[in-house]
């Protein structure tokens, strides 16, 4: 088989969006997966966004991601979250049809140019020294690359728990990658367990759906990507709320002598933000009764996913467990909730372009490096995909910075701080989260992404009408003044106005809403998403110029790069652990090295002062 | 090549009262500082006599002002120097206002550091500055922990819980608005920060006038009945001001005298002997005492080495004792074979031995010698940590129930916790979300 630029491993969502992304910077791409059927597909809940993820979504989407626009496709019922808790901790959620979703990406996936599929399970890896070769498949093919991204999930070492019955794979119903998972524990990436769990699924037609508390969608539907609109989406249905009760945690606690997780049969770490509701009725023994989200699995099934109730308790548990709920009385299981354990590996031992130090051109992204959760994968995907096609065009790794994006924060964290758990994004771990809403993703990536080649002309030429549009009207309310008698405007606010002010200033007390200003402004013709814009840079003024302003105080001071072949032993005052760690993480620059834990301001200082001894050096030998 | 873009500030002599102290301000804003401060314009290079004034157009001091251009000038960038009267009181309004005019405290030894990295000092000597950031990182650390010691360390503390508490509360509405949270933040928080700022003033009053800033540092005497705490109190001021007789628990309430070690002020206070009471009177200084040695910059602990003390012992007072202890052993002179090791610190008050070296070690203590990085050094830099979290929590009130704006409060709220950390440590965002697993049960 002829060779190509990038191959990448694993259909999920870290793995369509690698092979997008590499594709679209111009590398030739090739996509292996064990079964085409399931490219694209939602293993756990059938729901794209949230608080923290739906700004991840958005900025892949920004950088001409898939998973903005599938989700547009699928999405059968929407929720704005945070509404009314401001714009930076905004979020959009979308239950999204699990065939539609899939549909949508295999579409994507199969249209892009320069991308091929192909069905091969990857059962070894050929690297020349350091440096990545081939890939050897099931059925002995070699294929040979310059730059290989791994999304294998929960496949390596895949093991799935229900009650004390255990067996291998990677997902219910498919196969580990077994030898795969061996050839990656040779080379000592540093190896550990994660858990995860799903609930049992239900038959639709067995729940007395009068019984549960109705839960709709938003009547005016946001979308998750730039490029869509509400017209994009299928048929909307209703969401539903139940809750356990006294006896649901009396079946649990009767049945905790037979749960992997509380046998010790399972020894990976489970999410805190996560846990199964034999963790929750342990944990918080004094509450009486826990929220279940009865989430639809699309418009085509009956199928419902009971969010909040994932378990790894014996069948016979999780049927009483889930007919001791009101409405459920006569539920019938239609799949087991199981409890999954996988290898992820250390992600300090990858750089931020998501290449591994220790193997030239190999590339990690997703649950592989310790995250959970579609979003957070897709958007390594996307980074992964996108450095090692710029690997295979010998050009210089990107990846965003905390103050640029979510992603950033994201991979930041990952190969800064390594992580415990499976991590998840929240909003609370970007501390520059008042310039990273979901709303400008667009305004803080495209550009960059066009410099990277990776926005197509149709994405970009709507971007600019709209970049173009919000200068123009940014300017204008300036100049355009509100009489103090303004009646239109004096009803609008808490307190009339008292003399003459600008748009713009009007626009900064908190009761003003944007497009309504606007309007009584005499500014006509002006889409909502501009005037958000508009408002919010209005009333956010203060703070994003002060976070901006720190951005932009650290950047001298922060981004000194470090080379990667710095010796951290030859620093004297340095203590022995913060030499660990400096050797360990490698870190691309000074801000990087601080963020280290344990890394106290002194070695920082320390650290620029033998940067600079460095530099001295050796532009004394170029002289 | 420019590292940093901001404006450090220090006081560059050793603290206590000298004739002259200087502080030093260097940095892009350092040539505006010196003019807002000066109310004139200086010819560069020249010593121009001025008047320094405070925010309200008040006179500080009369002194010197220098101004550097960069890269004329020992960092390479803007250099000022403030030449005032010594004296810590002085000293500390001229730092307050250069920080408040937009300087930040400078980081131990980051005037040198600024320098070396602007090619002022020779690349030979990244050996030396490296050491001189190592020991005064040391001696901040030294000097910030005791400045933490006490009731101001408890007070701290306490306030920093009650600000994770809501913090925890704001950021699990925002990040976890499904799980049941209370969304509603009201009343009962802008009551609750509301007390914080109380507590934030309270302490701003305690760390302002409490300590050492105008009063010099303060010493405390303690140890068991009669091991010489009055004695010795007399020696170091120099004359009887406390009465020394060979009855144990002589002394039954504090006595306060100034001494000055090596210009420094030390307000000493002599304590009655930690011992059961033996009457109403004696209890009630043994209870003020306790009182004293928890408020104290720096604590002798005295112990009489002519009653049967073994090498044991003295090992576990000095592993047992306080960062502001120094544990003194008095009347080796009565001491005939018995060994000491020399780094624990030996007097005799009655042949004055070893009298010198203890008012050495109390300078060194102090972290003088280093210039800028002492306890002086720490206590302003906590005082402008928590006079930050204020404004942050002042700003965050403003924020209570306005709908649609919980980002900016919660943002009010992590900007006044980063403030406080630079005091306590770092508290991650890990941290924050340990902590919102720990109070609510999360996740569907």
């Amino acid at each position: 088989m002829k060779a190509f630029d990038v191959i990448v491993v694993g259909g999920g969502h870290a793995g369509t969006e690698a092979a997008l992304a590499s594709a679209r910077a111009g590398a030739s791409t090739l996509l292996l997966t064990q079964n085409i059927e399931t490219i694209g597909q939602m293993s756990c809940n059938p729901a794209i966004g949230g608080i923290g993820k739906s700004h991840l979504v958005k900025e892949i989407d920004a950088l001409g991601g898939a998973m903005g626009i599938a989700a547009d496709r699928a999405g059968i019922h929407w929720r704005i979250l945070n509404s009314r808790k401001g714009p930076a901790v905004q979020a959009t959620r979308a239950q999204a049809d699990r065939a539609l979703y899939k549909a949508a990406i295999r579409k994507i996936v199969e249209t892009q140019v320069g991308l091929s599929i192909f069905q091969q399970s990857v059962v070894d890896l050929r690297f020349k020294g350091q440096k990545v070769d081939s890939v050897i498949t099931d059925s002995g093919l070699r294929i040979k690359t310059k730059g290989l991204v791994l999304t294998v999930g929960t496949f390596l070492g895949g093991v799935i728990h229900v009650g004390l019955n255990k067996q291998t794979g990677g997902r219910m119903g498919d196969g580990p990658s077994n030898l795969l998972a061996q050839k990656l524990r040779d080379i000592e990436f540093g190896v550990d367990r994660l858990k995860t769990g799903t609930p049992p699924r239900i038959d639709g037609k067995t729940v007395n759906f009068g019984l549960l508390e109705e839960q709709p969608g938003e009547s005016q539907r946001p979308t998750m990507s730039f490029l869509g609109k509400p017209e994009d989406h299928p048929r909307q249905v209703l969401c539903h709320i139940a809750h356990t009760n006294e006896k649901t945690h009396d079946i649990i606690r009767k049945g905790l002598d037979r749960s992997p997780l509380f046998t010790g049969q399972i020894e990976g770490v489970g999410p805190r933000y996560c846990p199964s509701i034999e963790d929750k009725i342990e944990r918080f023994s004094d509450k009486n009764q826990h929220q279940i989200f009865i989430e639809p699995e699309g418009l085509g099934t009956q199928e419902l996913y009971p969010n909040g109730i994932s378990t790894s308790l014996p069948y016979d548990v999780q049927l009483d467990l889930v007919r001791s709920i009101k409405g459920f009385e006569d539920a019938h299981i239609t799949r087991p909730g199981y409890a999954i354990e996988y290898d992820f590996f250390e992600p300090r031992n990858l750089y931020p372009s998501l290449q591994t130090k220790k193997i030239v051109g190999l590339f990690f992204a997703g649950q592989i490096n310790g995250t959970t959760g579609y979003e957070e994968a897709a958007a390594q995907g996307l980074i992964a995909g996108l450095n090692a096609a710029r690997l295979s065009q010998e050009k210089e790794p990107w990846v965003p910075k905390r103050s640029e994006a979510y992603v950033g924060v994201m991979i930041d964290d990952l190969v800064t701080m390594g992580t415990k758990e499976p991590y998840r994004m929240f909003t609370s771990r970007a501390e520059y989260r008042l310039i990273l809403r979901q709303d400008n993703a667009d305004r803080r990536l495209t550009p960059k992404g066009r410099e990277l080649g990776i926005i197509d002309e149709k994405r970009w030429t709507k971007f600019c009408e709209k970049r173009d549009r919000i200068d123009e009207i940014s300017k204008k309310i300036k100049k355009i003044f509100i009489s103090a008698e303004d009646k239109k405007v004096n009803a609008m606010l808490n307190k009339p106005l008292g003399r003459e002010y600008s748009v713009f200033e009007v626009m900064k007390r908190p009761e003003i809403k944007g497009m309504a200003l606007l309007e009584a402004a005499g500014l006509k013709m002006i889409s909502s998403s501009v005037a958000e814009q508009i408002e919010i840079d209005c009333k956010y003024q203060g703070y994003i110029s002060r976070q901006e302003k720190e951005v932009e105080k650290n950047k001298s001071h922060f981004d000194q790069p470090i080379p990667s072949d710095f010796c951290f032993d030859s620093i004297p005052g340095l203590s022995n652990e913060a030499k660990q760690k400096l050797a360990l993480i490698k870190p691309k620059n000074l801000g990087q090295a601080g963020r280290i834990p344990g890394m106290t301001p002194a070695a920082v200082s320390l650290l620029m002062v033998y940067l600079k001894k460095g530099d001295s050096i050796q532009n004394v030998q170029a002289d | 090549m420019a590292y940093i873009k901001d404006t450090i500030a220090a006081i560059a002599t050793p603290p206590g009262k000298g004739g002259v102290g200087i502080v030093r301000i260097s940095g892009p804003v350092a040539v505006r500082i010196g003019k807002e401060i000066s109310k004139r314009e200086t010819e560069p290079r020249v010593a121009t006599l001025v008047s320094f004034y405070d925010d309200r157009g008040r006179t500080i001091d009369q002194g010197l002002l220098i101004c550097f251009q960069g890269p004329h000038s020992f960092t390479g960038e803007d250099l000022i120097e403030l030449q005032g009267h010594g004296g810590p009181v002085v000293m500390d309004l001229l730092l307050k206002r250069a920080i408040q005019l937009g300087a930040r405290q400078a980081g131990p030894g980051e005037f040198s550091q600024r320098a070396f990295l602007n090619d002022k000092i020779d690349l030979v000597q990244a050996e030396a500055i490296a050491d001189l950031i190592n020991s005064s990182s040391e001696q901040a650390a030294l000097g910030s922990m005791r400045s933490l010691q006490g009731d101001f360390s408890n007070q701290i503390n306490s306030t920093l819980k009650k600000l994770v508490q809501l913090r925890v509360l704001v950021e699990a509405a925002a990040d976890f608005p499904e799980d049941g949270i209370e969304a509603e933040i009201n009343k009962d928080e802008k009551e609750k920060l509301k007390y914080l700022l109380n507590q934030l003033d309270q302490l701003l009053e305690g760390a302002k006038e409490g300590h050492a800033f105008s009063q010099g540092v303060s010493l405390v005497l303690t140890g068991k009945p009669n091991a010489g705490k009055s004695s010795l109190m007399n020696a170091l001021c120099k004359r009887d001001v406390s009465i020394v007789t060979e009855i144990p628990g002589t002394t039954r309430d504090v006595v306060r005298e100034d001494a000055i070690i090596e210009g420094v002020t030390f307000r000493i206070l002599d304590t009655a002997g930690t011992r059961q009471a033996k009457n109403k009177i004696e209890a009630e200084g043994v209870k003020r005492a306790l009182k004293e040695v928890e408020r104290a910059d720096i604590v002798l602990n005295l112990v009489d080495v002519s009653e049967n003390i073994e090498l044991e012992m003295m090992e576990e007072l000095e592993k047992n004792k306080r960062a502001k202890e120094i544990v003194v052993y008095n009347k080796v002179d009565l001491l005939h074979k018995k060994s000491i090791p020399s780094s624990f610190q030996c007097v005799s008050v009655k042949t004055g031995g070893g009298l010198q070296k203890l008012k050495k070690r109390l300078i060194k203590e102090l972290g003088v010698l280093s210039g800028g990085d002492s306890i002086f050094s720490a206590r302003r830099r906590h005082i402008t940590a928590i006079e930050q979290a204020r404004i942050h929590i002042l700003e965050a009130i403003g924020f209570i129930g306005i709908e649609n704006q919980i980002d900016l409060l919660a943002e009010e709220l992590r900007l006044a916790q980063l403030a406080l950390d630079s005091i306590t440590g770092t508290f991650t965002s890990d941290d924050l979300l340990g902590e919102i697993f720990n109070n609510f049960c999360i996740g569907k």
